[in-house]
């Protein structure tokens, strides 16, 4: 049978934190540290330098400013991300000294602004008279057909009205597309197009890309204002509206990051009353 | 000027409980018998990092 348990005769765990192994302690009690000869110090050094040199050239530098002397930064894909870091530091930049070279455009912008919010407005009648005339000529042409598609015609009429407004009248999807531009990039160039807009503003559009498709940025700005709406990678088409967050100049920037030569297509129609081209 | 007092008092509170938790943890780790060799490596490593550190900024003093 067991004997019962005694506190004082049982064995004494250690305790947690004394430490199983007394390290080497002088008088004070304080640790002494690892015996470090000059020599090893030395060398500990080099190693040191060796390796923070390493980590450097294969990682940082290409990950940063896209330097790789190595190549190991284009293997792990690290020197295009560096690219692109330097790409929009200097595109930062030069958007920068443009606003501060620019106080004077800024200061001249009011005269043609006033103009354009009469040019905004006109627009969003001549875009809602569009969709109306689109809607009452489907309906009349369903009650009585082609009676009133010549008359119709002449209402819809925008820039590129006559040739597509028979278009609109056979697909019922809408209005036509008030503007359509289309560009080829080279690799590595990039473009901008922005809507002047009054805040509140919405835009539809729609752009697709030939290839490998496009990098973008969807953004504003004007009177001082600033802002990104989206941004995509390596994107073939997309659509949607876009809505002034205030009033300025808001659109697209897209970069060619593949290879080869990109074509796109870019459509839109809503309340802006111009289209800026590069 | 209660806001800016409470705030401040916070901020010290939490660099002493920090602190505290730092301590314990640095006594734990100075008892071990490992101790002295860990430490050689983490000052080795600490190193390696200023150098790293050191020329990442010349390069980019060179690129810009």
């Amino acid at each position: 049978m067991q004997k019962p348990f005694n506190i004082i005769t049982a064995p004494v765990p250690p305790l947690r934190a004394e430490s199983r192994h007394q390290p080497e302690t002088d008088a004070g009690g304080h640790i002494q540290g690892v015996e470090a000869s000059s020599g090893g110090l030395i060398r500990a050094t080099l190693g040191a330098a060796a390796a923070g040199g390493a980590i450097l050239l294969f990682f940082w530098l290409p990950a940063e400013y896209g330097i790789d002397p190595t190549r190991v930064g284009r293997l792990l894909g690290l020197t295009e991300m560096g690219q692109i870091k330097q790409q929009l530091y200097a595109e930062a930049d030069a958007e920068d000294a443009a606003l501060a070279a620019a106080p004077t455009a800024l200061a001249v912008a009011p005269p043609p602004a006033s103009d354009p919010n009469i040019a905004i407005r006109l627009d969003a009648i001549e875009s809602q008279v569009t969709a109306i005339a689109a809607v009452v000529g489907a309906d009349r042409i369903m009650a009585e057909p082609a009676a009133q598609a010549p008359v119709e015609a002449p209402a819809v009429s925008n820039e590129a009205a006559p040739a597509v407004a028979p278009v609109a009248q056979v697909e019922p999807t809408g209005p036509v597309w008030r503007d359509e531009v289309s560009y080829t990039l080279a690799s590595a160039e990039g473009i901008e197009v922005k809507l002047v807009m009054a805040e509140g503003g919405v835009a539809e559009f729609e752009w697709m890309a030939s290839g490998g498709g496009l990098n973008f940025e969807t953004h504003g700005d004007g009177g001082g204002n600033q802002t990104s709406y989206d941004t995509g990678r390596g994107v073939p088409e997309q659509s949607g509206t876009l809505t002034a967050a205030f009033t300025g100049n808001h659109g697209w920037f897209w970069r060619n990051r593949t290879s080869e030569p990109v074509t796109f297509t870019l459509r839109t129609r809503g309340d802006y009353s111009e289209m800026k081209l590069p | 000027m209660p806001n800016l007092f409470a705030f401040n008092v916070g901020v010290e509170l939490g660099q002493l409980l920090a602190l505290a938790a730092i301590l314990m943890v640095m006594i734990r780790w100075r008892a071990t018998p490992s101790f002295a060799r860990q430490a050689y490596a983490a000052n080795v490593l600490m190193m390696t990092a200023g150098f790293a550190l050191m020329g990442f900024q010349i390069a980019g003093l060179i690129v810009t």
